[in-house]
């Protein structure tokens, strides 16, 4: 055996191939940076990263690459440039682009013998799985949340590819939880982000806020419901004026935004009187009596961040004229028809949700949150340490390093724990399974049904929700198979977007239709099948067929349900019941955080058919069990809940 | 309103340490804020270590090291820069390890850890050991342990590697757990009957006992119940033994360089090892020994990025400690935590 004489352990055919072959990273932040450096010390010569953003100082406690001086700086160049301080002899390339950019199509990915995702987004993994099936380039994918992570390898009609298996998509709460009846505090902090886009920003008609009146739970009866919505329509302060044209009729005075939000509006909930049968009632509040009975501001002794303090009701109150106050003025100073995006690193937009979402949850008798917190949760923010990023970019590498070698059938999925299994195994190697046959990303002539009403459905909701959102695709080409091959949506600028406000029926689209939708750029062709209903759940636009209806999480989720992979803050990986990122069954794949415009809503129950995983050793399949409540946990008295093997991906 | 300096915590450290804070809370991090390693040891693994520790925010993080750069370094870790061949490896690790945290007091020593006089040790809350030999580490962690400093050994052999932990024998740590709600709980206006608290945990007190490393390394295999239990015996422990036993012999770990001579000579260790412990000659074969050469970087990752996290939670007092043993194999993704020692 001839081993290669400074890289130890490493066969020289092995060596020999690192220094010739090019990989790609995807990624340059937590498990990017951590990747680069293994990369170039295990003797790879020909790396090339792309990374679209630029370094923040919250980065820093893990993404080495970076210090505080190059905060604002592109991050796959700086990572570079860094890298090539202790390797200066590596070829890298660096992108500051988007990876979805039509440059990088296909051919560009043949270039490359390997891909590796470090993301932190579903729509980005969903794309590179996509172009490395359409190059036939192995992929290694990977993703960590805290203390957890998991790595695995897709290959080309040889494991399942990254869309094989259903993952949960982003979830909004019912309408009528956020309006009416919240009882957690991320609906309220749901709510206050609503809040913010109907005031100060882009105004959503799914993102209201006033009660909705026509709640079915509020109805004694059905007919009720229906009396009671078109008396709403008729009803001129509650729907007919937007909120943001109320408040500017009332120059965004605070105190009177207060009154109608958390008090008139609380009176209104009160009057739908059975919504309260079984439910605490709402206080509404009153902005005086506050004032008089305000105690001295008690700030919490001692040792807490600023931001871990929580605001008495009087302080909450100030802070939201404050912030309402500060939000006004630049509004007003960027002019006419502007708006503002929600940013929760925006100290008073940030301020504005906290005190909305806390004042909310007073109102509806919910234990109040730090700044500290309602910041996690409305900022969709992912802890992360530099640690967990390691292990993983290390596993990335050594997997890698068996595809280079030839050695596919011993790649494996691993993930990492927090807390060794039943098996003292804190890293679970899994075989990898075989492609989904139906899957509808990588199965020969991929095929879906999907339920909607084709007299609701716009072509711009088919293209941006249904095709773009849910099935992934980034460019898409739709023909209608109607033997005309009428072209209803050209990803060609331009071209298509008279159709966009039109309805799928208007095009003779009915139940039964089908959709012939390309992305040229993923090489990707997939048959839509059309099944007309007028029976979607409330809140629900459309459905695909063979999945459960996407559902908000019951208010206690079992780590069961939110078992799952989910991928990216804007996928919200955030579990809505914990406002702690992690526990040990929850495999969550992803760092970063990010800011979405719109509802933060979290990832939930998913549908997901359990997997069952191959112990890589003893070639065990184990099914997962299902992780019981905490409260049976909670009940043994020397318990160490953590006993569960293999975390399914779901 | 307070003042931006609040409560201890700078606005720059919350800033810079947010996402970990979210983690593991600020208690945490204080308590990481005032503690001080040291950390034997420079190689590929050592690296890994401090550039996790500093990147954690302790008080203070001693690199000390007797070695010279040499051309392998260069390669084998990211702290030493190209040009620093022939500098000795603390010195030269020591400006990129600063610049990874300058809230960190980076210092660099060159002496050899067994000239360092008892009460070298007696500064740090945590002493981590790597690239040593068995001896070394046993008399450290004889000495540490009485003055309750936590002691963490660790090495990488090729794509094998370990960690080991001695927190003493009453190592107090905290465990958040979901808490329970009463049925008139006041997160939520329904009334439920007593389940979790998804929104509210407490942290529950705990104690784990750790033994010392001449213990763990001296389990006696001749007994039934060690018999019984050898099934479930990671094999990486009888291999720890021979890679510990090559480098007290021949003072130094197995070189590519020297590939023939040095397989043959851990054949023939591995034999006299397993034929000591009295355990069965077939328990470790032959495949280890050309996987063993020369730290590999993706495995410093992975037993670094684990060891890194053990000397995390330990000073934190927080979360439950591998005890007391983790495993490393490289060739096949498994990780594994193992208890060795005296009951």
């Amino acid at each position: 055996v001839a081993l290669s004489k400074v890289f130890g352990s490493l066969r020289k055919e092995l060596h020999d191939t690192l220094s010739t072959c090019k990989v790609l990273v995807v990624g340059a932040g937590g498990i990017g940076c951590e990747l680069l450096k293994n990369l170039v010390l295990t003797g790879f010569k020909n790396i090339e990263v792309i990374d679209l953003d630029t370094i923040d100082v919250s980065n820093l406690n893990r993404q080495f690459l970076f210090q505080k001086k190059h905060v604002g700086k592109s991050k796959a160049q700086v990572a570079k440039e860094s890298v090539l301080q202790f390797c200066p002899t590596v070829n890298i390339t660096a992108y500051h682009d988007s990876i979805m950019n039509p440059d990088y199509n296909v051919e560009f990915f043949r270039n490359f013998m390997l891909v590796m995702n470090a993301l932190d987004n579903r729509a980005a993994r969903n794309h590179v799985n996509r172009m490395c099936l359409a190059a036939d380039i192995p992929l290694i994918e990977s993703g960590t949340a805290g203390y957890l992570g998991q790595v695995t390898v897709i290959k080309k009609g040889l494991t399942e590819c990254y869309e094989c298996q259903p993952k949960p998509t982003q979830k909004t709460f019912p309408g009528c939880t956020i309006r009416n009846t919240p009882s957690e505090p991320i609906h309220c902090i749901v709510w206050a982000k609503y809040l913010f886009n109907q005031l100060f920003g882009e105004e959503d008609a799914d993102q209201e806020v006033s009660p909705d009146t026509a709640d079915p739970e509020a109805a004694w009866n059905p007919e009720d419901t229906a009396a009671r919505a078109t008396a709403s329509e008729n009803d001129g302060d509650i729907k007919r004026v937007s909120t943001k044209d109320w408040a500017r009729s009332t120059g965004y005075d605070a105190v009177k935004l207060f009154h109608k939000l958390f008090k008139d509006d609380i009176m209104y909930l009160l009057t739908m009187d059975k919504l309260w049968k079984t439910r605490k009632a709402p206080t509404p509040l009153v902005w005086q009596q506050l004032e008089d009975s305000a105690s001295p501001q008690e700030l919490s002794a001692g040792s807490g961040l600023k931001d871990q303090q929580v605001l008495g009701v009087w302080g909450l109150c100030q802070l939201f004229q404050h912030s309402v106050e500060t939000l006004r003025s630049q509004l007003q100073e960027m002019g006419e028809g502007a708006e503002l995006v929600w940013d929760k690193d925006d100290p008073p937009a940030m301020d504005f949700v906290t005190a909305a979402a806390n004042l909310r949850m007073h109102i509806f008798s919910m234990n109040t949150k730090s700044r500290f917190d309602v910041k996690s949760m409305a900022g969709n923010i992912i802890p992360a340490i530099a640690t967990t990023n390691a292990v993983i970019a290390g596993l990335i590498v050594l997997e890698g390093l068996k595809i280079l070698s030839g050695e596919l059938e011993s790649c494996r999925t691993i993930f990492l724990n927090k807390c060794p299994n039943l098996r003292k195994k804190l890293l679970v190697p899994c075989i990898l399974d075989p492609p989904i046959a139906n899957c509808y990303v990588c199965a020969s002539k991929p095929e879906v049904m999907v339920k909607l009403n084709v007299h609701k459905t716009t072509v711009l909701s088919l293209q941006d929700r249904i095709l773009k959102e849910r099935f992934g695709m980034v460019a898409p080409d739709v023909q209608i198979e109607d033997g005309k091959g009428t072209i209803l949506i050209s990803s060609e600028e331009g071209e298509t977007e008279t159709n966009n406000s039109k309805f799928l029926a208007d095009f003779g689209i009915r139940n039964g239709s089908r959709l012939q939708v390309d992305d040229f750029l993923q090489d990707y062709t997939l048959l839509v099948n059309v099944l007309h209903t007028e029976e979607l759940e409330r809140d629900v636009e459309f459905e695909v067929v063979g999945e459960a209806p996407d559902k908000a999480p019951s208010p206690q989720t079992t780590p069961e349900e939110v078992n799952s992979v989910t991928n990216g803050n804007k996928d919200s990986a955030q579990p809505s019941t914990s406002s702690k990122a992690e526990d040990d069954d929850i495999m969550i794949v992803d760092s970063e955080e990010e800011n979405e415009g719109a509802s933060s809503s979290t990832a939930a129950a998913t549908s997901g058919t359990k997997r069952k995983h191959s112990d890589a050793e003893t070639g065990e399949t184990s099914t997962k069990r299902p992780r019981t409540d905490q409260s049976s946990a909670a009940a043994a008295p020397t318990d160490d809940d953590d006993d569960d093997d293999i975390i399914t991906l779901d | 309103m307070p003042g931006k300096e609040t409560f201890g915590e700078s606005e720059e450290e919350a800033a810079q340490y947010d996402r970990q804070i979210r983690l593991w809370g600020l208690d945490a991090q204080k308590r990481l804020r005032g503690s001080r390693v040291l950390l034997a040891g420079l190689g590929g693994l050592g690296a890994e270590v401090a550039k996790n520790l500093i990147l954690a925010g302790v008080k203070g993080l001693t690199l000390l090291d007797h070695e010279k750069v040499s051309e392998e370094s260069c390669r084998a870790q990211f702290l030493v820069p190209v040009t620093a061949r022939g500098q000795n490896r603390a010195q030269a690790s020591l400006e990129r390890g600063q610049n990874l945290n300058p809230m960190v007091k980076v210092l660099a020593d060159q002496d050899r850890v067994e000239d360092k006089p008892d009460d070298f040790f007696l500064q740090f809350d945590a002493v981590c050991l790597t690239g040593c030999s068995r001896d070394l580490m046993v008399r450290v962690d004889q000495l540490c342990s009485k003055h309750n400093i936590k002691v963490f050994c660790g090495d990488v052999y090729g794509y094998y590697g370990y960690m080991f932990c001695n927190l003493g024998k009453e190592h107090n740590y905290v465990e958040e757990k979901p808490k329970l709600v009463k049925p008139t709980g006041n997160d939520g206006p329904e009334a439920k009957k007593a389940k979790v608290d998804p929104n509210e945990t407490t942290m529950v007190k705990k104690t784990a006992s750790f033994c010392p490393l001449k213990e763990a390394l001296e389990v006696d295999w001749t007994t039934e119940k060690a018999k019984a239990g050898m099934k479930k015996t990671p094999v990486d422990y009888f291999m720890l033994h021979v890679l510990l036993k090559f480098r007290t012999d021949k003072g130094r770990d197995p070189d590519p360089q020297s590939y023939p001579e040095d397989s043959r000579l851990l054949r023939q260790i591995r034999d006299d090892v397993l034929e000591a412990l009295e355990v069965s000659a077939d328990l470790l074969n032959d495949d280890f020994i050309s996987y063993c050469f020369s730290e590999m970087s993706p495995v410093c990752a992975v037993v670094g990025g684990v060891l890194g996290q053990e000397v995390v939670k330990a000073l934190s007092q927080r979360d439950p400690p591998h005890r007391n043993f983790f495993f490393f194999d490289g060739r096949k993704g498994n990780g594994v935590v193992d208890y060795f020692g005296p009951n």
